[in-house]
């Protein structure tokens, strides 16, 4: 069920009618406003119907009608009187604007949106677009609409669920189009990654990479499924080749930097660390893996680049291994102070995650 | 030994090719080999109800019963699990298939089941079995076997002519709840062995659960249940043994443990130890010299992984891979995290180094039980022999990357450094327990294992040329078997144990490759101070030191 809670107030247009009837239609739609106002939205209705019984042809009273069934949460009652009003008065935005949202909380898409095409109403547009099977539309009308409500959640969520369709459109679009393309082979690969099918997904990226062996990410993306396995050898390997691919990437350098760390290499891990550092300085990540490969070897460099990640992240898990590494660094040195302050801080954030 | 390795550094620099060809030819030849007479089959009974019992069985004991000298090998076996399985459970162990079982060895090298004859047909029918301790408790000279259970434990005293009797009752170390792994250590040095049992986890069939998908339900983490205490047993000297859980401290710790290996790692001449926890930090209980220990693993660098995690701690090894004298702890778990290396720095602390030592390349998907850290080429440094099959039957299902059989893993020790070496052709088991002994006395050290619905695999070793070494020893003040020693031979060092691994029991006698050194300098600090040295030591031989008496 979509929650349409986007009420405009409703600018309406006196309708003519003949005098006397008029006055009475108006007494009638004065008295439903009123009770409108006592939220007896029962008593507003018979006033309503009573007064289009006098003027059937006031889409004013219509559209009270319309929007009294709405704030019953009565979508579908709304959506007679609203269209006969729409009828009356195809350019009365507030009308078609509520049989807009009236359709759309019915479920009828695609007859909504020419209705709020003409109210001009993008976010409740794009919601109805992406109902309609239209996420490309979905998304440049969400992306409007947050543009002046920006924190509204619902667009928010709405755009994220377009974005994925329009994905996933653009996807079925390129499979079908492209079946043995290197594309369609990387987004198998990855299809087969989500859904933890291993052997099927390597398979995908070894033929996506057999058919353009030059295509920046595939390399990473295959080395980031073998690192998953901890498997190694084979994620450096991939990784190497997309660090040669790509020598400007930072996150290249900071996965080959973290294969080496796992295979022991600790002196080429810490080279290709402080790369990626140097190419996207003061990643958190990157730092904490410098702190481990050169933990052993160079203690002095090692602290530096876990004080570094604790300027930065404070009370995340990170943070807390990085107090861990550095009280153990400490401890090898027989600074037995600074190692329980390290060890105090580290309990403090297992405290804190643990509340 | 630190002479053997600047010899071997020097020789690298000057013949390098020679030498590379002599390493190649140390490598050791690992052969499955079926050992006759030996037909036991480790029953666990899986259930589609997934009662968390059936993942962890079973242990193995290489100990030399009648004191031939030759390796016999005890079996724990399971049981028959009932479906649905109800307090008071009954595991059928009545029934032979469930038996536990002793396999005497004979001097052609084939074997016999002796269980009977032994006495040991007795498991407990409400006892679900988990592993064996093996130590002469009341220095008689014949080894007492401890057997662990879901249910309650058994103590067999070893009467010296080829039968057992259970002195459980009288000897009260039934303990009850889920033990796991057990060993006997000497914690205040007087001489008599006490007994440390791992306890796993707070559960009972009536709170076992299932997780995973309705279709296909899988075992529940051990978060799922509830955490429970070790237990510390202190040998009275009279056949009795009094539970100090309390007074020790060793139960002011809630735990998941399953391993335990025991080792002085400060030096301080009391053994302390170490308890792998499931999922939760790892305990080192350091013994504080009064008959109480204090848990330090947080602060001394031992609790956590590499990267700040727990780990999924299961069988553990507590010796000294790097011949800097200090023993080191070598710890198996789940897969995706390496296998846990903690090097002992010396200052009381100990530094996660899986990755530096090549653990990290090494572990990949599969999952340890397990371990050992014993020198199988004979080259002077402890190589790691971990055997290994996922906790559960159905994992593929859930991850296709995984698998619930496996081969196990032979890690050689390059100075420190270890690589993978080539176990030969093998079986893929859902390996569990691991014990490791020269089983044929040829002077290399072989390797049994169990596995989940299978057979024990027999991994014996087909040596090459190097020297080696096997101490027994005999104590006098200290404990007959000499646990807790510290034994250095040409700079290598050993803690005298039996215990370690995962369920399982290893060959008292202290195994030392020697490389190409054909003599031995021994040196041995006794659990009870006293210090003892041997020089001029010929090679090759199965020595028996006998504790000297106090000057």
């Amino acid at each position: 069920m979509i929650q349409v809670v986007l009420f405009l107030p409703l600018l309406l247009q006196p309708q003519a009618a003949a005098p006397q009837a008029a006055d009475q239609a108006k007494l009638l739609l004065q008295s439903g406003i009123d009770a409108e106002n006592r939220n007896d939205l029962d008593r507003a209705l018979v006033e309503f119907r009573k007064a289009a019984e006098v003027d059937p042809s006031s889409s004013e009273v219509l559209l009270r009608i319309g929007d009294a069934y709405m704030k019953k949460h009565d979508a579908a009652a709304a959506i007679a009187p609203l269209k006969r009003a729409a009828e009356l008065s195809p350019d009365s935005v507030p009308i078609q604007q509520l049989l807009g949202y009236a359709l759309l909380a019915q479920g009828y898409a695609a007859e909504a949106i020419p209705h709020l095409e003409i109210a001009r109403d993008p976010g409740a547009l794009g919601i109805a677009l992406l109902e309609n099977d239209e996420p490309a539309k979905a998304i440049v009308n969400l992306q409007s609409a947050l543009e002046s409500d920006r924190e509204n959640p619902d667009l928010l969520f709405y755009l994220s669920r377009a974005e994925t369709a329009a994905g996933s459109q653009s996807t079925d679009k390129l499979l079908a189009a492209f079946p043995n393309s290197a594309r369609a082979h990387q987004t198998r690969g990855q299809g087969y990654y989500q859904m933890k099918m291993i052997p099927e997904a390597v398979k995908e990226y070894e033929q996506a990479i057999a058919i353009r062996t030059d295509l920046p990410g595939l390399h990473l993306e295959l080395g980031e499924i073998y690192a998953g396995r901890a498997e190694w050898p084979k994620a450096e390997e991939q990784f190497r080749a997309e660090t040669k691919l790509q020598p400007g990437s930072a996150e290249a350098a900071f996965r080959l930097g973290d294969a080496l760390l796992q295979e022991g290499q600790m002196k080429e891990a810490a080279d290709e660390l402080r790369r990626s550092d140097s190419l996207r300085p003061n990643m958190p990540e990157t730092l904490y893996a410098m702190g481990r490969a050169l933990a052993a070897a160079d203690a002095s460099a090692a602290e530096q680049a876990l004080t570094s990640v604790l300027k930065i992240e404070q009370n995340t898990p990170l943070a807390a291994q990085a107090d861990l590494l550095l009280a153990s660094i400490h401890r090898k040195q027989g600074k037995s102070e600074l190692a329980s302050r390290e060890m105090a801080d580290y309990r403090r954030i297992q405290g804190l995650r643990g509340q | 030994m630190r002479s053997v390795v600047r010899k071997r550094g020097i020789l690298l620099l000057l013949v390098a090719l020679p030498v590379f060809a002599k390493l190649v030819t140390r490598a050791p030849q690992l052969q499955l080999t079926p050992l006759h007479g030996v037909d036991f089959v480790l029953r666990h009974s899986p259930t589609t109800r997934k009662y968390l019992i059936e993942t962890m069985p079973g242990g193995v004991a290489l100990l030399d019963y009648n004191n031939d000298g030759l390796l016999d090998i005890f079996l724990v076996n399971a049981g028959h699990v009932p479906s649905p399985l109800r307090s008071p459970a009954h595991f059928d162990r009545d029934n032979p298939a469930y038996w536990n079982r002793l396999y005497r060895q004979n001097k052609d090298g084939t074997f016999t089941d002796v269980t009977v004859q032994a006495g040991l047909q007795h498991a407990g029918d409400t006892n679900y079995g988990m592993g064996v301790a093996v130590g002469d408790y009341d220095n008689d000279g014949f080894p007492d076997i401890y057997v662990t259970n879901f249910g309650k434990n058994i103590l067999y005293h070893n009467n010296g002519d080829g039968t057992f009797t259970d002195v459980t009752a009288k000897a009260g170390v039934a303990a009850g709840g889920w033990s796991v792994s057990a060993g006997f250590f000497d914690y205040d040095n007087d001489g008599k062995l006490d007994l440390f049992v791992t306890r796993y986890l707070d559960w009972t069939p009536e709170t076992s659960k299932t997780c995973g998908r309705v279709e296909e339900p899988m075992y529940c983490p051990p978060g799922e249940f509830g955490s429970t205490t070790n237990i510390l047993y202190h040998n009275r000297g009279d056949g009795t043994f009094e539970d100090v859980s309390v007074a020790s401290g060793i139960a002011a710790k809630k735990g998941r443990g399953l391993g335990v290996a025991f080792a002085d790692y400060d030096g301080d001449g009391f053994t302390d130890v170490f308890v792998t926890n499931d999922a939760l930090e790892q305990f080192l209980f350091h013994n504080n010299r009064n008959g109480t220990f204090s848990e330090v693993a947080l602060d001394s660098g031992a609790a956590l992984n590499n990267s700040g995690k727990m780990p999924s701690g299961m069988g553990v090894a507590f010796q000294d891979y790097d011949n800097d004298g200090l023993p080191d702890l070598l710890i198996t778990q789940l897969p995706h995290e390496p296998y846990v290396l903690f090097h002992n720095d010396g200052n009381k602390s100990f530094s996660a180094l899986e990755l530096e030592t090549g653990f990290g390349a090494l572990s990949e998907t599969s999952s340890g039980w397990g371990v050992g850290l014993e020198d199988f080429d004979n080259d002077g440094w402890k190589d790691a022999f971990i055997v290994q099959g996922h906790v559960f039957d159905n994992v593929h299902s859930y991850d296709n990357s995984l698998r619930y059989r496996d081969v196990p893993l032979l890690a050689l020790n390059n100075r420190g450094h270890f690589e993978r070496g080539n176990v030969g052709p093998t079986l893929a088991v859902a390996g569990r327990g691991a014990a490791f002994g020269d089983l044929n006395n040829d002077g290399w050290i072989d390797a049994v294992t169990t596995a989940l619905g299978d057979g024990p695999q027999f991994y014996l070793n087909r040596g090459g040329k190097s020297h080696w070494l096997t101490i027994t020893l005999h104590g006098m003040s200290s404990n007959r078997d000499g646990y807790g020693a510290r034994v250095q031979v040409n700079g290598q060092v050993r803690f005298a144990t039996a215990a370690g691994s995962y369920l399982s029991s290893s060959d008292k006698r202290l195994h030392f490759g020697l490389g190409d050194n054909s003599k031995a300098e021994i040196e041995i600090r006794w659990p009870s101070g006293i210090r003892q040295t041997l020089r001029e030591v010929p090679a090759d031989q199965f020595l028996i030191i006998k504790e000297p008496e106090r000057k």
